[in-house]
């Protein structure tokens, strides 16, 4: 992760207002966040904390009420910056009477690239979001993780710097919320700087570096996921074939020392890591029971 | 007739403009700075009332500055590709539905449209042009209307935005796509209408063998003969043949057929000619002598309260004067230069103050004069009928009220080309009116199809126009809102002389605030107001605030109903290239400032929610 800024908040406030201008809500306070190149920044809260709003404002789509939202140091309002950025948003709003490829050649021309660059890339991307059978239908007849598919496609459209991901994960299946994190590392470990707003929180542990906590349009949390979520006071100690014995010698060791055990006892796996090994082992052996351990 | 008014040469109406108005280009660019500087102005009073005076100055200047710069990077791919989009947008949304309608129209239409009138070709091509003209304003209007702001619905707009698409691009791609789907259902509308048309008029007649009549020559010869066709599409015509029996028949409902011998007392009739016609008229410049000699700019009235055509007394010196330019014998050079003649038409209105003799039309006559020399043809007299284009072909060989040969080209046309046209009523205690357009020089048809496509064409110009404010105003309000505008842009339009007439005081009755006070006292426009505080203050009113408005509204509206042509396709008169050109500029200049305006409106608002 290099130190150069690529998106920076200074203050950013935002106020949505009625008909007569009235004031509505207030959706964002005073925000001050920096997001570097190469990293994936995650912006968490519950519905209705801000998240959305930030990433409508960096993106221009929203105005700020008071301060300013710059992106590669340019005001949002300037669409020379989008020439460098990709964006999926919360549900792909994408036009349904055109085919995956009408689609991102449509796209493509937005980028205004040349028509022998565009053909090579719409390859290249259909093949990436595995859409290669369905590439001449119809958007309408997609299902709903296809469609998330092909929203990402296009998002991907012009290879960005800078990647903004709106709930990316919403509405998948953990197959497809799995590949959809998988997507996100990838690009990552191409040098991309990811900002993504979710409030699942295990899909922004998994691949986050840095997150905001934002609760109703204020700041709450900022740093790196790992930093966060470090309990400084408890030690944490995993082991394998221990004897009873020996836990009962670890347990008295504790004792000694005049600690506090916790707890001492087998750990269990996430239901996506159950679920995941599941279909896998389904994939591998179809008609049979799977046999996870 | 069609011509009304002056018809500017091109490059004159751009550039210079008539006695009265202004040119075209400089016209645009006042009414663009008017329009700019009052945007400017509200831009900064919203944008103050925001931020403060200065962030709103601040933010104001950024945006115009912006604008400027961004607006000079349109790249024609995007531009294509949102033009693209716009067009299959279209065909999901059925526009071909729209051509569904119009040859259900078409299949419907020959139970209310016939042959048996005096001019159908008028009937029929006012009916499918105008068919054209309304369905394919109403289609630009449903498109145009209705795609943004479903972008907005939709949000698909966001990911679109999010590109480096600027918003100017959208606006033009979105006209020009749109644009594009018009062309192509006005192009199948046209080639259907001018099928239609010819097919619908299409008949043939039999000679009718026991109507002839032996035509001898002056030394008794066969000459020969005279006869009728049958009756059919409702109507017959007379025929002359010659000794080989070879020959055409009278005109009757706007047409005539040639005949052809094909045997011994076998005829072939062919189809109708000149149905559809593209005359090219030259005009002059009319004038009037009243009954006691005196020069006079109209003749008089007979009460009638349009005041287009004026009058000229039978049986006294009154005489209706047109005066051409620029004759010469090539105005129709087909001829051996021996045998051309000047080819006139000449439109008269009757009006009979008394029945004269029943079945016998009025009589008048037509001279030729000299400006320079006052050299006047003997009058040659012609029948005189009610609205009829009477084409009369003037002879190159003419006698002078002296009797003497004189050569119509070289004598009577002044060393400047000019030649003036005298007509006069014969018959005492009748009347005939004349416009200036009654009486041209006929110079050779041009081509109906061409003329047909150029009327196709204005309704093109008046569908564009739609298309731009739709797009326009939809990048402010939801779809429905931008209908209604639409419909009320289109409808003030076509009465915009009325509305320019309300804003500058022409019309009686006042403005719309005392319209208000009218209709709830039940004070008719004739009736002066009371002198009250009320009715002072809506005057005020008026006068103050809502009349320059409206002024200023005026300024930025089409004349829709100057822009159709279908009139002149009807009456049978080519469409001049002039009138073309003027409208596609026209039309071109809306969207240039539509298309900046659009520009604006989109980039200063907010696309999310």
């Amino acid at each position: 992760m290099s130190e150069e800024i690529i998106l920076q908040t200074r203050a950013l406030s935002k106020v949505y207002r009625d008909f007569w201008g009235r004031q509505k809500v207030r959706a964002l306070k005073g925000l001050d966040l920096e997001v570097r190149r190469g990293e994936v920044f995650g912006l968490l809260g519950p519905n209705g904390s801000g998240k959305t709003t930030t990433i409508k404002l960096l993106l221009g789509l929203l105005f700020p009420t008071e301060g300013e939202a710059l992106v590669f140091g340019k005001p949002a309002s300037d669409v020379a910056k989008n020439e460098r950025l990709g964006y999926l948003p919360e549900e792909s709003y994408l036009y349904r009477f055109l085919t995956a490829d009408e689609t991102l050649d449509f796209y493509g021309r937005l980028f205004d690239m040349p028509s022998d660059v565009r053909r090579q890339r719409i390859d290249e991307l259909i093949e990436m979001v595995g859409l290669q059978k369905a590439r001449k239908r119809q958007l309408q007849e997609y299902s709903k993780g296809m469609t998330r598919r092909i929203g990402l496609a296009q998002a991907l459209i012009n290879d960005p710097e800078l990647i903004m991901l709106d709930e990316p994960t919403s509405g998948l299946d953990p197959i497809g919320t799995r590949e959809m994190k998988d997507m996100i590392l990838r690009l990552k470990d191409e040098g991309k700087t990811i900002v993504m707003c979710s409030h699942l929180l295990a899909d922004v542990q998994d691949v986050c570096d840095r997150i905001a906590i934002l609760h109703q349009g204020e700041l709450k949390e900022l740093g790196r996921v790992d930093e966060l979520l470090k309990v400084a006071d408890v030690t944490q100690i995993r082991a394998k074939n221990l004897s009873v014995d020996c836990q009962q010698e670890l347990r008295d060791v504790i004792s000694r020392h005049h600690g506090e055990l916790v707890s001492l006892d087998n750990p269990t796996t996430t239901l996506e890591e159950l679920f995941l090994d599941i279909v896998r082992d389904s994939e591998a052996r179809p008609g049979r029971r799977a046999g996870v351990k | 007739m069609v011509v009304e008014q002056q018809l500017l040469p091109y490059f004159q109406w751009l550039l210079t403009g008539g006695e009265n108005s202004l040119g075209a280009l400089p016209s645009f660019f006042f009414v663009f700075l008017g329009v700019a500087m009052a945007a400017l102005v509200i831009g900064f009073a919203i944008a103050a009332s925001r931020y403060g005076i200065l962030r709103g100055g601040d933010v104001t200047y950024k945006t115009v500055s912006e604008g400027l710069s961004e607006l000079l990077q349109t790249a024609p791919r995007r531009v294509w590709a949102i033009a693209r989009l716009a067009i299959k947008e279209s065909m999901r949304r059925r526009v071909a539905v729209a051509l569904g309608v119009f040859f259900l129209v078409l299949l419907f239409a020959n139970w209310f449209l016939s042959t048996n009138h005096q001019e159908p070709a008028r009937l029929y091509l006012s009916f499918v042009l105008t068919a054209s003209t309304y369905l394919v304003l109403g289609v630009a209007l449903l498109l145009s209307a209705f795609s943004l702001p479903n972008d907005f619905k939709t949000k698909t707009i966001y990911t679109v935005v999010t590109k480096p698409v600027r918003a100017g691009e959208i606006i033009l791609g979105r006209i020009i796509g749109f644009t594009i789907v018009i062309t192509g259902l006005l192009a199948i509308m046209g080639v259907g209408s001018y099928i239609f048309v010819v097919r619908s008029l299409d008949h043939s007649h039999t000679v009718e063998l026991e109507s002839f009549q032996v035509v001898t020559g002056p030394a008794g010869e066969d000459a020969g003969k005279k006869g009728t066709t049958s009756r059919d599409a409702g109507h017959r015509h007379e025929l002359t043949l010659d000794a080989e029996g070879n020959g055409e028949t009278t005109v009757e409902n706007g047409h005539t057929h040639a005949i052809e011998s094909i045997g011994e007392n076998k005829y072939r009739v062919s189809p109708p000619l000149g149905f559809i016609r593209a005359r090219v008229p030259q005009y002059g410049k009319l004038r009037f002598i009243d009954r006691s000699g005196a020069a006079k700019d109209t003749g008089i009235s007979v009460g009638s309260e349009w005041t287009y055509r004026s009058f000229i007394d039978g049986n006294t010196p009154a005489t209706a004067i047109w005066t051409f330019d620029n004759v010469s014998d090539a105005v129709d050079p087909k001829p051996p230069e021996a045998e051309r003649s000047l080819p006139l038409s000449l439109i008269v209105r009757v009006f009979k103050t008394h029945k004269g003799v029943i079945g016998q039309a009025l009589q008048g006559t037509i001279q030729l004069r000299n400006p320079e020399s006052q050299l006047t043809s003997e009058p040659l007299p012609f029948d005189a009928q009610d609205q009829q284009v009477d084409d009369i072909d003037i002879p190159r060989k003419l006698l002078s009220q002296s009797r003497q040969e004189i050569d119509l080209f070289k004598d009577l046309v002044s060393k400047d080309g000019k030649i003036e046209v005298l007509v006069k009523c014969l018959d005492r205690g009748q009347y005939f009116g004349f416009a200036q357009a009654d009486c041209y020089i006929r110079h050779p048809d041009g081509s109906p199809i061409a003329s047909f496509a150029k009327v196709c064409v204005s309704i093109w110009v008046q569908a564009v126009i739609v298309v731009s404010v739709g797009v326009t105003i939809s990048t402010l309000v939801s779809g429905p809102v931008a209908m209604l505008f639409v419909v009320g842009f289109i409808i003030l339009g076509f009465w915009r002389q009325d509305f320019v007439d309300i804003a500058t005081g022409k019309s009686y009755g006042g403005g719309p605030a005392e319209s208000v006070v009218r209709i709830a006292t039940q004070a008719n426009v004739m009736v002066q107001l009371e002198d009250t505080l009320l009715n002072n203050l809506v005057s005020g009113f008026d006068k103050y605030f809502a009349k320059p408005i409206m002024w200023a509204v005026a300024q930025t509206l089409p004349d829709f109903r100057s822009f159709s042509t279908v009139r002149y396709a009807a009456d049978g008169y080519n469409v001049p290239w002039d009138r073309v050109f003027q409208d596609v500029t026209v039309c071109l200049g809306y969207v240039i400032g539509l298309s900046i305006l659009g520009y604006f409106l989109l980039r200063t608002r907010e696309v999310a929610k």
